[in-house]
């Protein structure tokens, strides 16, 4: 039974005044997809920082691929980091506002691996291809594209780097419902294809019980944790 | 302009989406609405060119005493009149504009360059890297620049060098506290996050992603504050310290003649003119940008 | 009598680099106490419609055709009688309500300050605000009135603007620009419930301009669908979203995460290069030489009802 990619444990957050989450566990197989679910302000968004080590937690453990992330050392983390990235609910501010997006999209490859902006381009050629980019939209700023282009070339920036975890963080609530559709679709399509997990986060209960095969529900600092089916009915009845 | 369509995001996206060289072409057309912008920055095109080449310009040798023709009014011989010593006003007023101009733009330059790296460390690193850089800072910025500088000077002596040097001591924090402030603003923008998640190293993060968005405004900064040096200049070399009496400088010009201010009017007022006009024409360049800029607002609202 | 008729809208605005036709032969009804949605993604324009209805466009806009208000054309109006009208007959919910509310003023005075500049006694125009605060579900309202807006959610932030554009209590037509923006579910919920209450209770119209498809099924009882800044489509709420006849609807309808998330290929066109037939054309499987050739028109009169297609689903 192979390890799974993300085991979480015990986490938790204070800010001083309170506890935003407390005492979180889950764990996350090999291309499964868990949602985390919760009101705003619910501390979702924090918890997905928590886990790419983008925020300290105050107390718990996160076990990614098998190493305690937050004991590492600055040089196997270092290493580490392109098998887990995240991708952003504000599309406008996704990308650095002064590099086109072939700069943004090449510019991990070419740290990593060493390569020049041309190389790293076309050795991901088929992977900007299929997020839907053409060299028109590489051409232009973040500025000058809608959201829906904007995550698609965030998506072909994270896996560039060939990334076992992605945190999703509200990925499509700013965009259209068309333009989400596109994007929640190429997201699944990269999961068939890499073998990925997703830990998606959200508020929209319609697009959770598509997306996830588990939920876990933040209400009150505590997560629990259901199946898709349980999920909807749990919505179903939260309404009354 | 697309700054007009604010009310419609998708309209203003969809007009962004259009022009393919966006900054340059965007900033051309603004510049051309602006007359009173494209004045002076043609003005100080004049100046920095003449400052340039004032060894070629300059009728005279503008250290050429010659007291047959002292305090002469304007004549087609010295354009401009000459001082108490014979020396012919025109000319030294341009190499005292080379002078003026070369102390400015090498200090500010520097205190830029110092600032902007501190502020920029401070503000990514935090912690205890930015306590500390924050209070060397703060212990700069207490003491009033004249006074700063004043003392530096009668430290380490006269020379233009070490003018530069004193005021850049003088300047760089103001730079270092401000972009700390925009660095800090940035600082936790999701493409700076998405910087860390994707393992770039720390100087990358800071020089690519941190920099360029956060110096604008520093940028403007920096032109406003060559009009302060000029000034700060001026008066240091009027109260006599700090330029060695071979060069000319429009602040020792004023000290040197402000006994003939009432006889002999021209010696004070030719570099006091010079001065009010560079430093007005360098405001109103450094209010210029900062009003091309605001109107440039690169966050769309998701629409 | 109608309570808005809107005849052959256009707005443009001219730009540096050509003119964006914000929207183009916009024409509907809406009667009194009736919710009507103008339902569109990015770029459809909706929101443009809704400022040129109560005049706060930016002056560089360009606007054509009528809009008539209890009969009387506003287009013609001065500023001063359409000043008289904004926040008395009609008012309008921001579309950001962080934006729209005094960061400095507590709450209760950004609703007591309407009245008391109408010359009402301090104390009855603090007593009114507690009112309708409690009225858009802000209690205990006497400390929410204390408060200020960041202490406030975003839910909660936009009960108050919307507490605010019914304060006078004349409004006959509420135009609610994005009123669930940036909302999750709950408060989505709880904004569309109360929508519905102040516009049954008071019997003004809402003329809601979304592109948030939940809350328009949930509260609207016509709806009109734009696209590329024209109404394609537009019908009774149940018929639009059960048997959509305009592809760019059927489309938006399955796009929806519990109808199946089927992604709609493609983008719309920009508004300042618009094809000469159908703006639709491009995404269409239904398209033919005619779409290309020939612009289709709004297929009935009486603007209650209507399709923008040359080959529309039957019905």
């Amino acid at each position: 039974m192979p390890s799974p990619v993300l085991c979480v444990t015990g986490l938790s957050k204070s800010y001083g005044h309170g506890n935003i989450f407390s005492g979180i566990s889950f764990v996350v197989e090999k291309g499964a997809t868990l949602g985390l679910f919760g009101l705003s302000g619910s501390g979702k968004s924090t918890l997905g920082r928590c886990i790419v080590r983008l925020e300290q937690p105050t107390a718990g453990v996160v076990t990614m691929l098998g190493y305690d992330l937050f004991s590492l050392g600055s040089k196997k983390l270092r290493e580490l980091r392109p098998s887990f990235q995240m991708i952003f609910q504000h599309p406008e501010i996704s990308l650095n506002p002064s590099m086109t997006l072939a700069e943004s999209v090449a510019e991990p490859l070419m740290v990593h691996k060493e390569l020049k902006q041309d190389e790293a381009l076309n050795y991901i050629r088929s992977l900007i291809s299929k997020v839907g980019l053409r060299d028109e939209h590489l051409a232009r700023y973040p500025h000058q594209l809608s959201g829906g282009e904007v995550q698609r070339a965030v998506l072909a920036r994270i896996f560039s780097l060939k990334p076992k975890l992605v945190v999703a963080d509200e990925p499509t609530s700013m965009l259209d419902v068309s333009v989400q559709a596109q994007v929640l679709r190429l997201m699944q399509d990269l999961q068939k294809e890499t073998g990925v997990s997703y830990v998606f986060i959200s508020h929209d209960p319609d697009v959770m019980s598509v997306m996830c095969d588990h939920v876990l529900w933040i209400d009150d600092g505590t997560g629990v944790l259901f199946d898709r089916s349980e999920f909807v009915d749990r919505v179903r009845t939260q309404s009354r | 302009m697309s700054e007009e369509v604010t009310t419609n995001p998708g309209a203003r996206k969809i007009i962004a989406a259009q022009s393919t060289d966006h900054s340059t072409k965007r900033w051309i057309r603004k510049i051309r609405k602006r007359l009173g912008f494209q004045v002076c920055l043609v003005l100080l095109g004049i100046l920095v060119i003449a400052a340039l080449f004032a060894l070629l310009i300059a009728p005279y040798d503008p250290n050429a005493i010659d007291l047959k023709q002292k305090n002469e009014d304007p004549s087609s011989a010295h354009i401009w009149g000459t001082d108490y010593l014979g020396r012919d006003l025109f000319s030294r007023t341009l190499f005292g504009a080379q002078t003026s101009l070369l102390i400015a733009f090498v200090t500010v330059a520097c205190a830029f360059a110092a600032g902007t790296a501190v502020g920029c460390v401070a503000a990514y690193y935090g912690g205890v890297v930015d306590e500390v850089l924050s209070r060397c800072v703060d212990l700069f910025l207490a003491f009033p620049g004249i006074i700063f500088s004043l003392a530096l000077l009668g430290l380490i002596g006269a020379g233009i060098l070490n003018m530069i040097l004193a005021l850049t001591v003088s300047q760089w924090a103001t730079f270092a506290r401000f972009m700390r402030g925009n660095a800090l603003s940035i600082k936790n923008l999701e493409y700076i996050q998405s910087a860390r998640t994707a393992g770039l190293p720390d100087r990358r993060i800071m020089m690519r992603h941190l920099m360029p968005n956060a110096i604008m405004p520093v940028l403007i900064l920096a032109t406003l504050d060559i009009g302060s040096v000029i000034l700060a200049t001026a008066g240091l070399s009027f109260l006599g310290l700090g330029i060695p009496p071979g060069i000319p400088e429009w602040g020792s010009m004023i000290g040197a003649g402000k006994e003939f201010l009432r006889t002999a009017p021209l010696n004070v007022i030719v570099p006091g003119l010079a001065i009010t006009v560079v430093v007005l024409l360098f405001n109103f360049l450094g209010e210029g940008l900062r009003d091309i800029l605001d109107v440039h607002d690169e966050q769309v609202i998701p629409g | 009598m109608t309570l808005l008729e809107v005849q052959d809208l256009n707005v443009h605005f001219p730009t540096g680099e050509g003119t964006v036709h914000a929207s183009r032969n916009i024409s509907f009804r809406l009667q009194p106490g009736e919710v009507l949605g103008l339902v569109g993604e990015t770029g459809s324009g909706k929101s443009v419609i809704g400022q040129a209805i109560i005049r706060l466009l930016p002056s560089s806009a360009q606007v054509s055709g009528h809009i008539y208000f209890s009969g009387q054309d506003l287009t013609g109006l001065s500023e001063s009688s359409i000043h008289a009208l904004r926040g008395c007959s009609i008012s309008l919910i921001p579309q950001n309500p962080s934006g729209a509310l005094n960061p400095v003023m507590m709450n209760g005075q950004q609703i007591a300050e309407i009245f008391e500049t109408q010359g009402t006694q301090r104390k009855t125009a603090v007593e009114t605000s507690w009112e309708l605060l409690a009225a858009v579900g802000l209690v205990p309202a006497e400390r929410i009135a204390r408060e200020y807006p960041h202490q406030l959610s975003g839910g909660m932030r936009q009960r108050l603007t919307t507490s605010i554009a019914i304060a006078r209590g004349s409004t006959k037509l509420i135009i609610a620009d994005e009123p669930t923006k940036g909302l999750d579910y709950h408060a989505r919920e709880t904004t569309a419930r109360l929508l519905r209450e102040i516009s049954t209770e008071k019997h003004a119209a809402l003329l809601l301009i979304t592109h948030d498809l939940y809350l328009a099924e949930h509260i609207c009882d016509r709806i009109a669908v734009l696209y590329a800044g024209e109404i394609v489509e537009i019908g009774y709420a149940e018929q639009i979203f059960s048997k959509p006849i305009h592809p760019y609807t059927q489309a938006l309808m399955k796009a929806i995460p519990k109808n199946g998330l089927v992604p709609l290929a493609g983008q719309s066109p920009s508004l300042m290069a618009l094809p000469e037939g159908c703006a639709f054309m491009d995404r269409c499987e239904r398209q033919t030489e005619k779409c290309h050739q020939e612009h289709p028109l709004m297929t009935q009169e009486n603007i209650d009802g209507g399709v923008r297609c040359h080959h529309p689903y039957c019905a």
